[in-house]
């Protein structure tokens, strides 16, 4: 579904290059759920905004359901966003002004017709985040972790091929990031195909298979058939705050 | 598509800072305001213009005995205004339709049985008629006949009849004029109240020749009336007049003259009056503040665009196109200034209502300040909302996300 050839990313400022991705390539299947990790300065974030479709590499193929998005225009990479990618963002990039229900509904308004049933659909989208008695909160009225559930319940309203998540709960404490985890992991085993990338081995280590950048390319690339579980987290969180 | 979607998110950014939005719509009020004052006083000017030219005659032109500026009452004691200049007028100057001469005296003692008034005697040529377009309603006008034979006759305005008559027919009474009798042998049609005031129905009017003969005993006259063939001539024609006059009355220009010259022309100039400095002014005030209104408004937008970098970036990665955060920022500029439009039209309208009833500016509400407003407010909204939108259309998402 998603694959990766040999993508190089290079910035030019000045007389100055940098090489930032040196020839990337992997496959990702549906249902999947990979996490991309590495140190801050390793390439991560750019290859995160290659996958994203918001920047494109300088050099290799990257084609998403069949489609090389390197040689699509502006407008088409926003179509592409619109309909086959959901971000979810470390510092979460809601609407301060708006209410979840309309937060949740943004993207629709970027699609071609508006659906007659978006509100039902961010509705729904909020309920399975667990956030249905917070529709009409605006950011502000919200914790961290309920502003973070918005925002994935914002990704996926337009049923995204891939749901790509730049350190989700780099701005959460442990318990609302173990929320936020045990969600995702909940969306993957509905066969949703998810994208972490996170500098973080203890969240990594949440996917099925962790890809490891180092200096712009690939160190390592293997499946992790023991994945921690949010779920248990959660339960040791919840029972540690029981205690006096 | 979603246009209308999109120009909502951008109204939905006004609401939400009402103080800054405030600042934006200011020049375009201003402006606006300014520009539906222009229109309405311009058009109320024109009315009023239109309604004095109309009443002194649009073909008119008015020699005076006496000197000064403006359509003055003739001055007492100026005898040099003649017949023969009236007759040299018409002799010697080309596209004159009528010349007709008068001597007025106001304030005449006038009697008629038991009731006594005190009003203006107009002794009129035959070409009075013709020349002020005023004929009899009843009876018959002066007539050549009437200035050969010196005829002790006149003709009533509506006013006098009344306030010597009452409800009685007056044709073929008498009237006592000082020690003069005149029968009364016609009714004129009611010209009604000058803009400058005058019952133009009060008046009486004798023949000419009888009027400086047996009732002033003076051999001079106090106006001539000109009427010219084609508008466009009066200015010309009113300076040949100036000259032949300076010639038959022995003055050279910086001598000061024993005549005024006013035509349908100095009508309009006067009645126009300080409403041209006003509407210069207004008008200068309108497109300043509309200019420096578009630049204020462009510039807090472009400052919005760099504090909203972040929500453009989210716009931008959850599928909005360029072309759609171009479009939420121009309408967000066009809602300023449209919304601005409405207030400032308001505005405009309200100072339109309380100088016409403060002031003596006469304002006129009509449509055209509206569609004009309208027209400014979109092109001050587009013209100066293209850069801003331009600027958060061009942000890179990656950018805009960071």
């Amino acid at each position: 579904m998603i694959d990766i050839e040999n993508i190089e990313k290079v910035y030019t400022v000045g007389v100055v290059t940098t090489r930032v991705l040196k020839g990337i390539s992997f496959q990702v299947k549906a249902g999947e759920y990979v996490a991309i990790m590495g140190a801050s300065g390793t390439g991560k974030s750019t290859l995160m905004h290659i996958l994203g479709c918001l920047d494109k590499p300088t050099g290799g193929h990257y084609r998403l359901e069949g489609t090389d998005m390197v040689n699509l225009d502006d407008d088409a990479l926003s179509h592409l966003r619109n309909h086959r990618i959901g971000f979810v963002f470390q510092q979460f990039h809601l609407l301060e002004r708006a209410t979840s229900i309309r937060n949740v509904t943004l993207p629709l308004i970027y699609s071609e017709r508006y659906p007659e049933d978006a509100h039902q659909r961010a509705e729904k989208a909020l309920a399975a985040v667990g956030l249905a008695d917070h529709m009409t909160y605006k950011p502000n009225q919200l914790s961290g972790g309920q502003q973070q559930r918005v925002a994935i319940a914002r990704a996926l309203i337009t049923d995204p091929t891939i749901l790509l998540a730049d350190e989700p709960t780099g701005n959460l404490d442990s318990r609302s990031g173990a929320e936020v985890m045990a969600i995702f992991q909940r969306l993957h085993r509905d066969g949703r195909t998810i994208i972490l990338v996170s500098h973080d081995r203890a969240v990594a280590e949440h996917a099925n298979r962790i890809i490891i950048l180092k200096d712009g390319r690939i160190a390592e690339d293997r499946p992790l058939p023991n994945p921690r579980d949010a779920e248990a987290e959660l339960r040791v969180l919840a029972e540690k705050e029981g205690q006096p | 598509m979603n246009t209308l979607r999109i120009a909502q998110e951008g109204a939905r950014a006004l609401s939400a800072n009402k103080l800054r939005t405030f600042f934006m719509m200011a020049g375009t009020i201003v402006g606006i305001a300014a520009l539906t004052v222009i229109m309405a006083v311009g058009k109320g000017t024109e009315k009023k213009v239109m309604k004095r030219v109309t009443s002194f005659g649009t073909h008119a032109i008015m020699i005076t005995a006496g000197g000064g500026k403006g359509f003055s009452p003739p001055q007492a004691g100026i005898t040099t205004l003649r017949l023969e200049d009236a007759e040299a007028i018409s002799s010697q100057i080309q596209g004159i339709d009528v010349v007709a001469s008068f001597a007025v005296k106001r304030a005449m003692p006038v009697k008629a049985g038991s009731s006594q008034v005190q009003t203006g005697v107009m002794a009129i040529s035959p070409q009075w008629h013709e020349a002020w377009d005023w004929y009899t309603k009843e009876g018959d006008p002066i007539t050549a006949e009437d200035i050969a034979t010196m005829a002790r006759v006149c003709l009533l305005g509506t006013t006098s009849a009344k306030d010597l008559f009452g409800d009685e027919d007056p044709i073929g009474q008498y009237i006592q004029i000082g020690n003069v009798r005149f029968k009364v042998k016609g009714i004129l049609q009611t010209r009604g109240v000058s803009p400058m005031g005058d019952d133009f129905d009060t008046r009486i009017m004798i023949p000419l020749t009888t009027g400086l003969r047996r009732l002033y005993n003076q051999d001079y006259i106090t106006n001539i009336r000109v009427k010219v063939k084609d508008t466009n001539q009066l200015v010309p024609i009113s300076e040949e007049i100036r000259k032949l006059l300076h010639d038959r009355h022995h003055i050279t220009p910086p001598e000061e003259d024993d005549f005024a010259i006013f035509s349908a022309a100095e009508v309009a100039n006067t009645a126009r009056g300080i409403s041209g400095t006003l509407t210069i002014l207004l008008s200068a005030l309108a497109g300043l503040s509309l200019v420096v209104g578009g630049v204020v408004l462009m510039n807090i937008l472009l400052i919005s665009v760099g504090e909203r970098t972040k929500e453009i970036g989210l716009r931008r990665a959850v599928g909005a196109r360029r072309k759609d955060i171009f479009m939420q920022f121009l309408m967000e500029s066009l809602a300023v200034t449209l919304i601005g439009m409405v207030l400032g039209s308001a505005l405009g309208w309200a100072a339109s209502v309380i100088l016409a009833r403060v002031t003596q500016f006469p304002g006129v509400i009509s449509w055209e300040p509206f569609a004009l407003a309208l027209a400014f407010a979109l092109v001050v909204g587009v013209f100066f909302g293209v850069q801003p939108a331009r600027r958060a259309a061009g942000l890179h998402p990656v950018e805009a996300l960071k």
